[in-house]
């Protein structure tokens, strides 16, 4: 078979897969699902890798009816990502056999959830391969839906069902906003191939176009202030829809972007300057709030939007390096941002899916009812941790490898001839710096408040440990993480090719003679290596010298104190309560609680709760929406349910149009 | 592997010099220069206690503390010889990898279940995480202003400027020198000393630590001391031949003990409420150093 057989047999593939899964048995479904997303995973990435390796696929059906041509190409950039968007897709797939094995009696839900789910990822791949606007937003919409669909998997939930349909409405302004670029493009060029974009730019202004197209992708992202879907939509799913999404769904907007960003032609600059602009916002906003969720799921969403800060900052630091004619800044940024994608969609889809084992067993997303579940979970905590280590961007995972790169390229970037360049660099570093601590004081405290300490609270039923088949998918990825972690030339250099081919004009020569970067990166592989050697030999040594004594067990200090409980344990909230009123001006706290009344002698028991409200959503969004909504209300009395009415707005309007074409106005 | 041997032999002695310097300040003749590492000695050769409610994580968290402080100390180097490590941005990978042992340190506390060492892990995961971007300003200023961007290859080239580059040299060393309190818990931002619990940082993270690991936890804090001693000195002595910098290099970290000891005595500790803010200024204080160095380079005409 040749690629191209391959990609479309991917689509047979589906619909047998689609079969398959509706006849099965409920307990059958999820494990065909699997078999078939390993299928499509499979024919998918053979031609991706075959691209990577420097075949790429350009092929085109000529004139299909409506739509005209549609060109099939994969470059290096849509191979990489569809070989993300495969891995996620079948750990979260292999992860969801035991996490969906809860709701087994749900039969047809679940026949629909894994329909969706097959079609989620082929949808995911395509939206990559097709290049034709029209087929793309088909596509794109199929991809929006069925994830729409995946997340509302538990719909007898109202608060799912709302969450739902906030993703759904903010998918569709994100795909308006698409559409008007690519109609823009087609009227202009007369032809809904995507190379027009780049002829587009060639002779037009590139502000007005990449902003349309950066709103459009940048919802699907999550960039500020177009994130407040994440939030909502992430806790809201099931624990392994949770993780591809945020694992990959995310990165099909950041691929958008790129792949708008290959065909700008002028405006590198101030594009570039604004999108590392918003995009460290972004990132600060992202984990300043992720620091102060108690539920934790939602933790992880916000802390998705920070990575997308990341991500997008290692594309603006590339395009500022085009404008400014610096190959080095264009290199470390986009392939900072392209290893920081892989990355991300690691160790966060892990998070999630150890998350998720969290809530089968407790059912409960909400922290500070957790603790100690170490004990009970010793594999799921030390998977959450390693996730928790690597998305802190600490040595020697993964995550150190991508923000080492954007670091050192932002410290390039400091030697640029423009001042203002060089304010921009030490700010980045500056929050770069500030966004890595506030990752490490988020993923302790949630480390340490779900699993470490005693339990918070009885729960109903003892948590256990998953099954086998749910950490299995999980330590394939953290093995796939300590591999970027200890050897990560062999990742860049993959990514470095994506860049040269991707983006010709980038010259990689410099590389020949300034080795300092491959050797810093293959630095950083060998000494995390030693760093874990130089742990265990500390350990080694530590086991020798305990071997001869007693250890004794006792109570903790509880400073004298001699009737301690779990509730005077400190809590995430207190944890983090610092932090938040040191930035009250961004994470607001509100309460409620009923004041204590002057005449009330014996008070009552009663609650407080405190929650932190997002910025963006409740002071922007939510208040523009009210005024709006205010106006509206204001011509209500037109909809007032007389059908009366009705039939004479019918009378008045065919009358208008009457007199309109009669006295020639229309 | 110069740098590494000495700043492992200054280590040794160099809580002792603070808390001698400390002694003299208060008018007593104190212990001497030895004692602290008498103390952890004699904790490596005693037993541990356990508390029912840690788990693994409180048993290996000190050992990856301690390991992680070897990693930073091997990136160091001594004048124009390299550490044992040197690559470009190396000072990235000294930052990141002092942040893991933090890391650990901060779970094992939380590890405990204890309704104190959550309070001081808290404290300290803010304090050092306000720190982090007053460390890599001041990084990028001196990376632009020498046009290197490795610790050996700055701090060679640093000396060999203009008499300015002093001046940002103590700048620089006044950064340095809060940065090490802030990361170390000590004056003013978290007094070691205090008996109250609530009032305390790191002291109250390792209440649960015993033994063997309490001997890791309270030499990581010296070798941690000696580490920024060594990165003050770096900024001072350049190409020097070893026979002058070795003696400098001994001669500032002891000074740094002793300004150390003397903070420590004439200093009161600051509100908590108010540490932020002045971990805050420090960033300001990093900026004032780059924007030196912009002027300095003729950036401003």
């Amino acid at each position: 078979m040749n690629d191209i057989q391959f990609l479309l047999f991917s689509l047979v593939s589906t619909v047998v897969g689609w079969l398959f899964i509706a006849v099965l048995p409920s307990d059958k479904k999820s494990v065909v699902n699997s078999l078939f997303v390993f299928i499509n995973a499979l024919l998918l990435s053979i031609p991706a890798i075959h691209v990577i390796n420097g075949n790429e696929i350009n092929y085109i059906f000529r004139n299909v009816g409506f739509f005209g041509d549609i060109p099939l190409r994969i470059d290096a950039l849509s191979a990489w990502f569809i070989l993300i968007i495969n891995f996620t897709s079948l750990t979260g797939a292999i992860y969801g056999i035991g996490y969906m094995k809860q709701y087994s009696v749900q039969t047809k839900n679940l026949t629909l959830h894994w329909i969706e789910y097959l079609l989620f990822q082929i949808s995911m791949v395509w939206v990559c391969i097709v290049q034709n606007s029209l087929v793309f937003l088909v596509i794109w919409e199929v991809m929006s839906l069925s994830s729409l669909l995946l997340v509302i998997f538990e719909h007898q939930n109202i608060k799912t069902l709302k969450a739902g349909l906030n993703y759904l409405v903010q998918m569709h302004i994100g795909v308006a906003f698409i559409t008007v670029a690519f109609l823009w493009v087609y009227i202009a060029q007369g032809t809904m191939d995507f190379v027009a974009i780049k002829d587009f730019f060639a002779v037009n202004s590139n502000i007005w176009l990449f902003l349309l197209f950066f709103i459009g992708f940048g919802i699907k992202a999550g960039f500020i202030p177009l994130h407040s879907w994440l939030p909502h939509a992430h806790p809201a799913a099931p624990s392994h829809v949770s993780g591809v999404m945020s694992g990959v769904i995310v990165k099909v907007g950041i691929y958008g972007i790129f792949r708008v960003v290959t065909y700008l032609q002028s405006d590198f600059v101030i594009l570039g300057e604004s999108m590392l602009v918003l995009s460290l916002f972004t990132g600060l906003f992202g984990i300043i709030n992720s620091a102060m969720h108690r539920d934790f799921k939602k933790m992880l969403a916000y802390c998705t939007v920070e990575n997308i800060g990341i991500i997008g900052s290692g594309i603006g630091l590339g395009l500022i390096g085009i404008g400014t004619d610096s190959n080095v800044l264009t290199v470390l940024g986009f392939s900072s941002a392209l290893l920081h994608v892989l990355n991300h969609s690691l160790f966060k889809s892990l998070l999630f899916f150890s998350a998720g084992s969290v809530y089968q067993q407790t059912h409960t997303r909400d922290m500070e009812q957790l603790g100690g579940l170490i004990k009970k979970m010793p594999q799921t905590a030390l998977i959450f941790l390693f996730g928790a280590i690597a998305i802190g961007g600490l040595p020697p995972f993964n995550g150190f490898v991508s923000e080492f790169i954007l670091y050192s390229g932002f410290f390039k970037g400091l030697w640029s001839q423009d001042l203002y360049l060089t304010f921009l660099m030490i700010f980045a570093i500056g929050s770069l710096a500030f966004i890595g601590g506030i990752s490490i004081f988020t993923f302790t405290k949630s480390f340490g408040v779900i699993f470490l300490g005693s339990p918070r609270n009885q729960l109903h039923i003892e948590p256990v440990e998953v099954p086998f088949h749910m950490r299995l998918p999980q330590y394939i990825i953290i093995a796939v993480m300590l591999s970027i972690g200890i050897f990560p030339v062999f990742y860049i250099t993959k990514v470095m090719a994506i860049i040269s081919t991707t983006f010709p004009a980038v010259n990689l020569s410099f590389l020949n003679y300034d080795f300092s970067i491959f050797t810093a990166i293959s630095s950083i592989g060998i000494y995390a290596l030693l760093f874990i050697i130089v742990i265990i030999a500390i350990l080694i040594v530590r086991k020798v010298v305990e071997n001869k004594k007693v250890a004794v067990s006792s109570a903790t200090w509880g400073c004298g104190y001699v009737a301690p409980n779990v509730a005077m344990q400190y809590t995430g909230k207190s944890f983090s309560k610092t932090l938040g009123k040191l930035l009250s001006f961004i994470v607001f706290e509100k309460k409620k609680y009923n004041e204590l009344k002057p005449n009330e002698i014996f008070p009552e028991a009663r609650r407080h709760s405190a929650l932190y409200t997002d910025f963006v959503e409740f002071r922007i969004i939510d208040k523009t929406l009210n005024r709006l909504l205010y106006f509206m209300d204001l011509f209500q009395f037109i909809q007032n349910g007389s059908l009366q009415r009705y039939i004479l707005y019918g009378l008045i309007f065919i009358i208008l149009i009457f007199f309109g074409t009669y006295l020639s106005i229309i | 592997m110069l740098s590494f041997v000495l700043i492992i032999l200054v280590s040794f002695v160099f809580t002792g010099i603070v808390i001698r310097t400390k002694s003299l300040a208060s008018g007593r003749k104190g212990p001497g220069v030895f004692q602290p590492m008498k103390d952890i000695l004699r904790l490596f050769k005693k037993g541990a206690v356990y508390s029912e409610t840690t788990s693994i994580i409180f048993q290996i968290a000190p050992s990856i503390y301690f390991a992680s402080i070897i990693m930073a100390i091997l990136v160091l180097p001594f004048g124009h010889y390299k550490g044992i490590i040197s690559f470009s941005y190396d000072f990235v990978f000294f930052a990141y990898v002092l942040a893991m042992g933090k890391f650990f340190n901060i779970i094992s506390a939380l590890d405990t279940g204890s309704s104190f060492e959550g309070m001081g892990a808290s404290r300290e995961a803010l304090f050092s995480m306000l720190a982090e971007p007053a460390f890599f300003i001041l990084m990028g200023s001196l990376a632009l202003l020498t046009g290197h961007t490795s610790f050996q290859e700055i701090f060679m080239t640093f000396h060999f400027g203009s008499y300015t580059s002093y001046a940002i040299g103590t700048l620089a060393t006044f950064v340095l020198i809060i940065i090490c309190m802030i990361e170390n818990s000590r004056m003013p931002i978290d007094d070691p000393k205090t008996h109250l619990e609530l009032t305390m940082m790191h002291e109250v993270m390792i209440l649960d630590n015993s033994g063997f690991d309490l001997g890791l936890i309270l030499h990581g804090t010296n070798m941690k001391f000696a580490l920024y001693g060594a990165l003050i000195a770096n900024l001072f002595m350049g190409n020097l031949p070893l026979y002058y910098s070795i003696p400098l290099f001994i001669f500032i970290q002891s000074l740094f003990a002793v300004v150390v000891g003397l903070l420590e005595s004439f200093s009161a500790r600051f509100r908590m409420s108010h540490n932020a803010q002045f971990i805050l200024v420090l960033s300001s204080v990093s900026l004032l150093v780059f924007f030196s160095v912009l002027m300095v380079m003729g950036k401003f005409n």
